[in-house]
C-alpha cells in the first residue's frame, strides 16, 4: 500500500514534468490541423516533423486530442463514481461548530460526519483513502462562529483552504416550522461568475463536491463569486404558473425558498497535495499587503 | 396631627430611642408607632405640596409598599420646590454674608460632608436590616428620617454651594448645562474672541471678576487651566453672575491694581494654595498695564496688535516641543496613555471590506438563481462519455453465389485442414489480427519487463526454419555472438585442393627443398615480366623528347 502509493505519487510527478513538452507538441499538432483546415500551406517551421505529427492527428479521437494536464488527472476519474465525503472539525469543537457540521452533512450528498476526538490529520487520511473516499472537508471556527473550510480532495488531490465569513446557520432561525426538513436529493449546482484559470480551477473543486443530479430536482445550490467572496446559497424551487396562458419566458414566477446554512467563502490558498501533506506545491496563495491587491480580481471578472 | 404636634413628636422620639435590636423582631407596636409617625410628618410636609392628591397619608389596612408609594407621591414635587428654592436663595444677596465668615463657613461644609456620610450610613443600614427581614415599616421609618434629614442636609449643602461658588455658579441651567458645556465659559470664550478682534479695551475691566473666579472655582480650574494660562496675556474676562458685572462696570483701574489687587490675591492663596496662578497673573498685570495706555487705538493699530499677538502665540508654539502627532515615528512609551484613542488615524487599508449582505444583495442572488433555473443552465458534473467496451462485430458476409466446390471436395479439404497436411488460406482479416496480436504482444512482454519485479522471460515459439550455411556449433548456442561469411562455408569449399595436402611441421628435407626451387622459379619469372613491361614503357617515343630549344 505504501509503495504503491509512493510509485504514484512518482507518476504523477512525473508527468507534471513532462506537461511541458506535450504542451509544445500539442501547439505544433493544432497548428496543422488548422493549416489542412484552411487550406493553406503547413509554417515552415514544421515541414520536418509534419509527416509524423500528421499521422499522429490521423490517429488521435478526442479524449488524446486535448493535452493531459496534471489538474485533468486530479478529477479524471472523479467523474465516473460518486463523491464519497468526509465530514469533521478542528479539535474541541463548541457546540454551534457541530451543528453547524450536521447541516453541511446534510446539504452535501453521500456525507459523513466523523467526531474528531484526538485524531491527527495523517491517521484521518489513510483512513480515508484505505476506504476510498473522494474528499476530506475540515471545519474550523472561533468561538463558536464556523471561520474556516479545508476541502482536500483525496488521491493526491489539490486542497483548498477558504475562509468563512457571514455564516448564518439553520440553527440560528428558531423557528423550526419555518425552515422544515431539508431534502437530500442530489441537487443542481451553479457557479456564477468564475471566469479566471484560477476561477475555474476553484469551480472545479466545488463541482466534483456533487455528484450527477437528476435532470428535475428541485434542489440547487449556488456559488456566486463577486470580487473574490464566494456566496453560498442553498435554496428549493418551485415553479409556479400562476396565470398558466402565459406561456412564454415565466415571468419569474419561480418561488425560491432558501433553506440550509448561508456564507461567504474567500479562497486563500490551493495547494498541490493532500491535507496532511504540508511541503506540497503551492498552487495559488493570497497576497494581502501587496499593494495592489486591492484592484486585482483573482477568482472572476 | 404635624410635626408641631406634641404627640407626633413623642412618638418619633421613642421610635428614635428604642433599642436597634428591638427592630430586627416584627413588632405590632413599633410598627404602630412608625405608622403614626409617618402619618404626622406626611401631614406636616401637607402645606408645601398643594397639588398632591392625597390630603393624609392612609394607613389603615395598607402594607409597606403602598405607603412608600403614597409617600413618593408627595415627595417627589417637594424635592423640585426646594431645589428651586435653593437656586433662589442662591441668587440673592445672602451670599455675601458667608463670604466674611470663613471659619464658620469651613464648620458648614464640614458638617454637610459628615451628615452626608451619616446618610449614607443609615441607608446602608437600612437596606441591610431589610433583607434581614425586619419590619417593613423600618423603611417608611428611614425613609421619612432620610427625609427630614434630607432638608437638613439640603440647608447646609446650600449655604456650602453659596461659600464654594463666590462668584455664584449659575448650576444647571434647565438641563443646557452637563459636564461639556458650560454657559460661563462660553461666554468667556466669545468675549475673548471679540476682544482679540475690536482690542483690549474692556479686558481690564473684567480682570478682576476673572481673578476671583478663578482663584475660587477649584472644579474648573483643572479643565480651563490651560486656556486661563494662555490668556494671560489677552484677558477678556467673561461676564460672570450679576455681582460682578456690577463691580466691573463701576470699578477703575486702580481698584484693580492698585487696592484690590491684595484682596484677591489673598482668594487664591486661601482657596488654591497655588502661587503660580498668582505669579502668572501678576505678570499678566504687568504687560497689560502697559498696553491700557491709550483706549483710543486706530483700526490699523489694533489690527497690529492682534497680528502682533498672534505671532507671538506662533512663535511660542514652534519653541515648545511638538504634539507627538506632529512628531514623526512616535512608539507607545513617547505619548501619552490612550492618546492614539482620541486621535483619528489615518491609514491605507490594502483589503477590499468583507460584503456586507444586504437586502439587495440577496434579492439579485435570487434573481439570478431565478434566471438560471428558467434557462435550466447549470453547472453540474457531467457523465464520462461511456468508453467502447466492445469493438464492432465483424459482419461475415455471406456469399451467395453457388459454391464451385462439391461438398465431398469441401469435406476433403477440411479433413485435409485437419489432419494439417494443407494450411488453409487465411483470409486478410486474419492476417492483421495475427500482426495485431504479435505486435501487441511484444508491447505487454516489454512493459512486464519494466513494471514486474519478478519477470518471467516469454515462451520460445518454436519456429521452424532453416538456415544454411551456418556452422553446427552456432545452431546449438542459442545467442551466437558473430557470424561471419568464413564459418558458413564448409571445408571443401574454403580449400578445393588436390592430393596429398602436408602441413609444415609433417615436410620432409627434400619436400622443402623442392617447395623452395619452387618458390624461386615463380619469383624469377615475375622479375623476368616486370622487366619487360618496364623496357617497353622505356623505348615508347616521347615526342617531346627530342626537340633541342
Amino acid at each position: 500500500m505504501l509503495r504503491r502509493n509512493i510509485r504514484l505519487r512518482r507518476e504523477y510527478l512525473y508527468r507534471k514534468s513532462l506537461e511541458g513538452k506535450e504542451r509544445l507538441l500539442y501547439e505544433k499538432k493544432l497548428k496543422i490541423k488548422k493549416a489542412l483546415e484552411e487550406g493553406k500551406p503547413i509554417p515552415t517551421e514544421l515541414r520536418n516533423e509534419e509527416a509524423a505529427l500528421r499521422q499522429e492527428i490521423d490517429l488521435e479521437d478526442k479524449n488524446t486530442a486535448v493535452p493531459r494536464n496534471h489538474i485533468d488527472d486530479e478529477y479524471a476519474s472523479a467523474t465516473e463514481r460518486d463523491p464519497k465525503i468526509l465530514l469533521t472539525t478542528s479539535r474541541n469543537p463548541s457546540a454551534p461548530l457541530t451543528q453547524f457540521v450536521k447541516e453541511l452533512k446534510i446539504v452535501f450528498p453521500n456525507a459523513v460526519r466523523v467526531n474528531r476526538g484526538s485524531q491527527v490529520i495523517s491517521e484521518i487520511i489513510e483512513a480515508c483513502r484505505a476506504n476510498d473516499y473522494t474528499d476530506v472537508i475540515l471545519v474550523h471556527e472561533h468561538r463558536g462562529v464556523p471561520d474556516g473550510l479545508i476541502i482536500s480532495h483525496l488521491p493526491f488531490g489539490p486542497t483548498a483552504y477558504f475562509g468563512l465569513l457571514n455564516v448564518v446557520t439553520r440553527h440560528d432561525i428558531k423557528d423550526k416550522k419555518a425552515i422544515g426538513t431539508m431534502p437530500e436529493a442530489y441537487p443542481h449546482l451553479i457557479l456564477d461568475n468564475f471566469s479566471t484559470k484560477l476561477g475555474e480551477r476553484t469551480a472545479n473543486i466545488l463541482k466534483h463536491l456533487f455528484p450527477v443530479p437528476k435532470p428535475d430536482t428541485k434542489r440547487i445550490v449556488t456559488f456566486a463569486n463577486q470580487s473574490d467572496y464566494i456566496s453560498f446559497r442553498h435554496h428549493l424551487y418551485d415553479r409556479q404558473n400562476n396565470n398558466p396562458r402565459v406561456k412564454y419566458g415565466n415571468p419569474k414566477s419561480i418561488d425560491l425558498k432558501e433553506i440550509g446554512p448561508r456564507f461567504e467563502l474567500r479562497l486563500y490558498q490551493i495547494k498541490l497535495g493532500t491535507v496532511d501533506q504540508s511541503e506540497a506545491q503551492i498552487e495559488w496563495v493570497i497576497r494581502p499587503y501587496m499593494n495592489t491587491s486591492k484592484k486585482r480580481k483573482f477568482i472572476g471578472e | 396631627m404635624s410635626t408641631d404636634d406634641p404627640a407626633c413628636l413623642d412618638i418619633l422620639r421613642r421610635l428614635k430611642s428604642t433599642d436597634p435590636p428591638l427592630w430586627l423582631a416584627p413588632n405590632p407596636s413599633l410598627s404602630q408607632q412608625a405608622r403614626t409617625a409617618s402619618l404626622g410628618l406626611f401631614s406636616s410636609l401637607k402645606p408645601y405640596t398643594p397639588q398632591s392628591p392625597l390630603d393624609r397619608l392612609l394607613i389603615d389596612g395598607f402594607d409597606a409598599e403602598q405607603i412608600w408609594q403614597q409617600i413618593e407621591l408627595q415627595s417627589h414635587p417637594l424635592l423640585s420646590f426646594l431645589q428651586r428654592e435653593v437656586k433662589r436663595f442662591e441668587k440673592s444677596g445672602e451670599i455675601s454674608r458667608f463670604l466674611a465668615e470663613e471659619p464658620q463657613m469651613k464648620d458648614i461644609l464640614r458638617e454637610a460632608e459628615d451628615d452626608q456620610g451619616r446618610k449614607e450610613e443609615e441607608d446602608v443600614d437600612g437596606f441591610d436590616e431589610d433583607e434581614a427581614g425586619a419590619s417593613e415599616d423600618l423603611d417608611d421609618d428611614d425613609e421619612e428620617e432620610d427625609g427630614a434629614e434630607e432638608e437638613e442636609k439640603e440647608d447646609r449643602d446650600e449655604v456650602g454651594d453659596e461659600s464654594e461658588s463666590e462668584s455664584g455658579e449659575e448650576g444647571d441651567k434647565g438641563g443646557i448645562e452637563d459636564g461639556f458645556l458650560k454657559i460661563k465659559e462660553l461666554e468667556e470664550y466669545l468675549q475673548k474672541d471679540e476682544a482679540k478682534k475690536y482690542g483690549l479695551e474692556g479686558s481690564g475691566k473684567k480682570k478682576a471678576g476673572n481673578k476671583e473666579r478663578r482663584g475660587i472655582d477649584e472644579d474648573e480650574s483643572s479643565e480651563e487651566g490651560e486656556e486661563d494660562d494662555g490668556d494671560d496675556d489677552d484677558e477678556p474676562g467673561g461676564f460672570g453672575v450679576d455681582d460682578d458685572e456690577e463691580e466691573i462696570e463701576n470699578a477703575r483701574y486702580e481698584d484693580f491694581f492698585g487696592g484690590k489687587r491684595k484682596k484677591a490675591r489673598r482668594k487664591p492663596k486661601v482657596k488654591d494654595g497655588s502661587e503660580e496662578d498668582v505669579s502668572e497673573e501678576e505678570d499678566g498685570d504687568d504687560t497689560e498695564n502697559e498696553n491700557e495706555g491709550n483706549h483710543n487705538l486706530s483700526t490699523h493699530e489694533k489690527e497690529l496688535l492682534s497680528m502682533k499677538s498672534k505671532i507671538e502665540q506662533m512663535e511660542k508654539a514652534n519653541l515648545e516641543p511638538k504634539t507627538w502627532t506632529m512628531q514623526g515615528e512616535v512608539t507607545a512609551a513617547k505619548r501619552p496613555k490612550n492618546s492614539a484613542l482620541e486621535v483619528d488615524l489615518d491609514f491605507e487599508h490594502n483589503a477590499r471590506p468583507a460584503p456586507v449582505i444586504t437586502e439587495e444583495v440577496t434579492a439579485s442572488l435570487e434573481d439570478l438563481i431565478r434566471k438560471r433555473i428558467m434557462e435550466a443552465h447549470f453547472d453540474d458534473v457531467e457523465k464520462p462519455p461511456s468508453l467502447p467496451g466492445k469493438g464492432p462485430r465483424e459482419i461475415k458476409e455471406l456469399d451467395e453465389n453457388k459454391s464451385k466446390k462439391g461438398l465431398a471436395e469441401i469435406y476433403e479439404d477440411e479433413y485435409a485442414q485437419k489432419a494439417s497436411l494443407i494450411s488453409a488460406p487465411s483470409s486478410f482479416s486474419d492476417e492483421q489480427k495475427k500482426e495485431a496480436t504479435l505486435l501487441f504482444k511484444k508491447l505487454c512482454l516489454k512493459l512486464d519487463a519494466l513494471s514486474h519485479f519478478h519477470f518471467a522471460p516469454k515462451p520460445v515459439i518454436e519456429d521452424m526454419s532453416i538456415q544454411a550455411n551456418v556452422p553446427a556449433l552456432a545452431m546449438e548456442e542459442i545467442a551466437p555472438l558473430a557470424v561471419s561469411d568464413a564459418a558458413m562455408l564448409a571445408p571443401e569449399e574454403v580449400f578445393s585442393g588436390k592430393g596429398n595436402v602436408k602441413d609444415e611441421s609433417e615436410l620432409t628435407q627434400a619436400d622443402r627443398k623442392r617447395r623452395r626451387a619452387k618458390k624461386k622459379r615463380i619469383h624469377k619469372a615475375e622479375e623476368a615480366k616486370r622487366m619487360t613491361t618496364k623496357s617497353k614503357l622505356r623505348t615508347m617515343p616521347n615526342p617531346d623528347e627530342g626537340k633541342e630549344d
